[in-house]
């Protein structure tokens, strides 16, 4: 009987001693994430907090299944965070390869790579506002004047151009994190198997593609999952820059999201976006840590 | 009270002015009591606040600024406090086109401020504060949009010769919104000049489309509701500001515009007109920073073709919440921050004032400093504020109706949908937001 109680006393330590932790999850985790789910099944509004209590199922859910601008945004910034992960990769990894060749400076330049981080993100959107003003902005008075066009570029009206200008600011302000990272895992890398290239005979290029660069690729995916999660919640910077427009043009998921919660109050509707929404944060870490996976599996580390 | 005259009297040694001020009406004794308050922050409507500690060293209060936000944030913030049942405050800056979307969390002041005080406010703005029937906020400051313009172009003989051969009358400040897009595409020499601009996103630019729609003879909604700005006169407001865009007459980027880009533009010389709030006047005849100085002419804003001119009028204002412990202390704070000396200070930067009375020592100091344009801008504004201001339909769904409209007001404009198309989806979208709201 004794041995019965010990045995159970053991089995029950290690949920014991997790329960702080399981608790905090819990409190910090679970119990948001199963009421904003609630909420989403409510017509819940801001403005009128006894709309939380009336179900209506999955009538948020099927209205945005027929919301062609929800489905716009969506796939947009799907586009936007491709081309923006993209750019900011091959930058930060420009950066990194050329700051880890100095010898001299380096850590003021790593300190000097990280100003744009430092700047918040509005800030960021209303100095690229200006910068890309058809009118009065730097852009188009600086090629204006040089001659190199005799009319007004529409940074920012432009379908295509507007949302290059908001890539443009967004990597402006991130692609130090990729160079970063990638920094650190150039700092990491050991020595020998570059040396072995050389004495292989192995050029400048075949030694990058084939040493360096599937080295450092782990670090490059853990930036992409950061950076895809943050790239995909994109806010702040569209919200100055156009707030979505004009027409939709730049419209994403969260500059949609917040009108649709805090403009216009209606909480439980923006909490069914903001689900469906997850799905694709989900799909890009799912993705991310599967090509991690495989490119440690490449280096023979441990999985 | 020993206390309270000691502390008014170390304010007077230390402020004369102001504390005199102060002093000559009694803003009651709360000793000891802390008055919590979410505020608009932003440059322009700081010097008020500066004034507080007048009415901490008054009341022997003291103000706990827990929110100093610009409105969009605050109109967000209070949100979650009603949601989250958290409005544990007592005075919030509020405006008029907000206040409906609030629904009764805010008192009726007409309860708690005397007849006497709110007899000196000009009354249209009070009403433009009244929703259902209450008092629910007391005006700050008001604002409407009159008409800018570059004197010297006007004044050109070789303008006026041209303009009068190409469109067959004279060249003069227009009296009209046809006027106005005759003399835009007149002026207007792109990317170098522009004849005219506007904002062209968010709630800024459905407000200048409702403004032209009124102009035009037509209306937002019917009596029962239902949407019916896509009538002819709807079309023909949108159309006014398609054409501009079409015609090059205005910068390519108004889509994207906002306040500070059209006032900006207009400071930087390279604009003809500007359709703008009183709170830009200073800015545009400061040599410091505008190019246009001292060439700033102003006149009331022009008429649409029902003979209406536009006035799309909105106040700042204070309210106080119903959940309030103290609601004698924060009708005597939003008392102070509204009474004549403190509507002095934001006048003097070109706010305009909601007491009666401040319209007229305003204008008085000002021609005595011998700053014409300043008197200038608040006889424009003040013929604008008392025949042609009005306000959106004060409803919650204001906002709303809004964020399915400017979208499709863009997609005109930039040439996505006609007129007509844009105006009809906005329509079928904010029948919906009407009927959910239960209107139809």
């Amino acid at each position: 009987m004794t041995r019965f109680f010990r045995t159970r006393q053991a089995a029950l330590t290690p949920l014991l001693l997790l329960s702080p932790a399981i608790l905090t999850m819990l409190f910090v985790v679970a119990i948001p994430l199963v009421f904003s789910f609630y909420t989403s099944l409510t017509p819940y509004r801001l403005t009128r907090p006894e709309t939380i209590e009336t179900f209506i199922g999955f009538r948020n859910y099927v209205r945005l299944w027929e919301d062609a601008a929800f489905w716009a945004a969506f796939w947009r910034t799907i586009l936007f965070l491709v081309i923006a992960l993209n750019v900011e990769f091959l930058l930060g990894l420009g950066i990194a390869l050329l700051i880890n060749k100095i010898t001299w400076g380096q850590r003021t330049l790593r300190t000097i790579m990280m100003f744009p981080m430092m700047f918040s993100p509005i800030l960021v959107g209303f100095q690229f506002k200006f910068i890309f003003n058809d009118n009065i902005g730097i852009v188009n008075n600086a090629l204006q004047s040089m001659g190199i066009i005799d009319f007004a570029i529409p940074w920012l009206v432009d379908a295509r151009l507007a949302m290059f200008s908001i890539i443009f600011a967004e990597v402006w302000m991130s692609t130090s994190v990729f160079a970063i990272l990638l920094l650190a895992g150039l700092f990491a890398m050991p020595r020998d198997p570059l040396e072995a290239a050389k004495v292989d005979g192995c050029n400048a290029w075949q030694t990058f593609r084939h040493i360096t660069l599937p080295f450092i690729m782990p670090f490059a995916f853990i930036a992409m999952t950061i950076r895809s999660l943050d790239v995909a919640r994109a806010y702040d910077i569209v919200q100055v820059m156009t707030d979505g427009g004009p027409a939709g043009r730049t419209e994403l998921l969260w500059t949609l999201i917040a009108r649709v919660g805090y403009e216009n109050a209606r909480m439980g509707q923006a909490n069914a976006m903001a689900y469906v929404s997850t799905i694709l944060s989900i799909a890009f870490t799912y993705f991310f840590f599967t090509k991690l996976v495989a490119a440690r599996r490449y280096m023979g580390g441990a999985e | 009270m020993m206390k309270l005259r000691l502390k008014a009297l170390a304010a007077t040694a230390m402020v004369p002015l102001l504390a005199g001020a102060v002093a000559a009406q009694d803003y009651g004794n709360f000793d000891g009591y802390t008055l919590r308050v979410k505020l608009i922050g932003g440059a322009q409507y700081e010097p008020l606040y500066a004034t507080i500690s007048d009415w901490e060293a008054a009341t022997g209060a003291t103000v706990e600024i827990l929110s100093r936000k610009n409105h969009f944030e605050l109109d967000r913030e209070i949100k979650q406090d009603i949601a989250a049942g958290t409005l544990d405050w007592c005075v919030g800056s509020n405006h008029t086109s907000f206040a409906p979307q609030y629904g009764n969390i805010y008192v009726d002041l007409r309860e708690h401020i005397s007849e006497d005080v709110l007899s000196e406010f000009v009354q249209r703005v009070l009403d433009h504060s009244t929703v259902d029937g209450r008092l629910v906020q007391l005006p700050r400051h008001s604002d409407v949009s009159n008409f800018y313009y570059q004197k010297s172009l006007f004044e050109d003989p070789e303008n006026q010769a041209a303009f009068e051969a190409e469109y067959g009358y004279p060249l003069a400040p227009p009296e009209t919104w046809e006027q106005v897009a005759d003399m835009a595409k007149f002026f207007a020499d792109p990317p170098n000049f522009f004849g005219f601009q506007y904002v062209g996103k968010d709630e800024a630019v459905t407000g200048r489309f409702y403004e032209m729609l009124v102009a035009e003879g037509g209306q937002l909604f019917t009596e029962d509701w239902e949407p019916a700005f896509n009538s002819e006169a709807g079309v023909r407001a949108l159309q006014f500001f398609v054409d501009l865009y079409e015609a090059g007459a205005v910068p390519v980027g108004v889509p994207n515009y906002l306040w500070d880009d059209t006032g900006l533009g207009f400071g930087s010389g390279t604009v003809a007109m500007n359709l703008d709030w009183a709170g830009w006047s200073a800015y545009f005849n400061d040599p410091a920073n505008s190019q246009v100085a001292g060439d700033v002419g102003l006149i009331r804003a022009p008429m649409g073709s029902a003979g209406v001119r536009t006035g799309w009028s909105g106040s700042h204002s204070f309210s106080i919440t119903e959940t309030c412990d103290n609601k004698e202390a924060a009708a005597s704070f939003v008392t102070f921050l509204t009474d004549h000396d403190r509507q002095m200070i934001e006048a003097r930067t070109g706010l305009l004032p909601s007491r009666s009375e401040v319209w007229e020592t305003a204008k008085a100091e000002f021609a005595e400093g011998g700053n014409d344009f300043l008197v200038e801008v608040f006889d424009t504004y003040a013929a604008s504020m008392a025949e042609d201001a009005f306000t959106p339909p004060l409803i919650p769904e204001w906002i709303e109706v809004s964020n399915v409209l400017w979208p499709r007001l863009q997609a005109a404009i930039v040439g996505d949908q006609t007129a007509q198309e844009a105006l009809d989806q906005a329509a079928d979208e904010a029948r919906i937001v009407m009927e959910d709201a239960g209107y139809l």
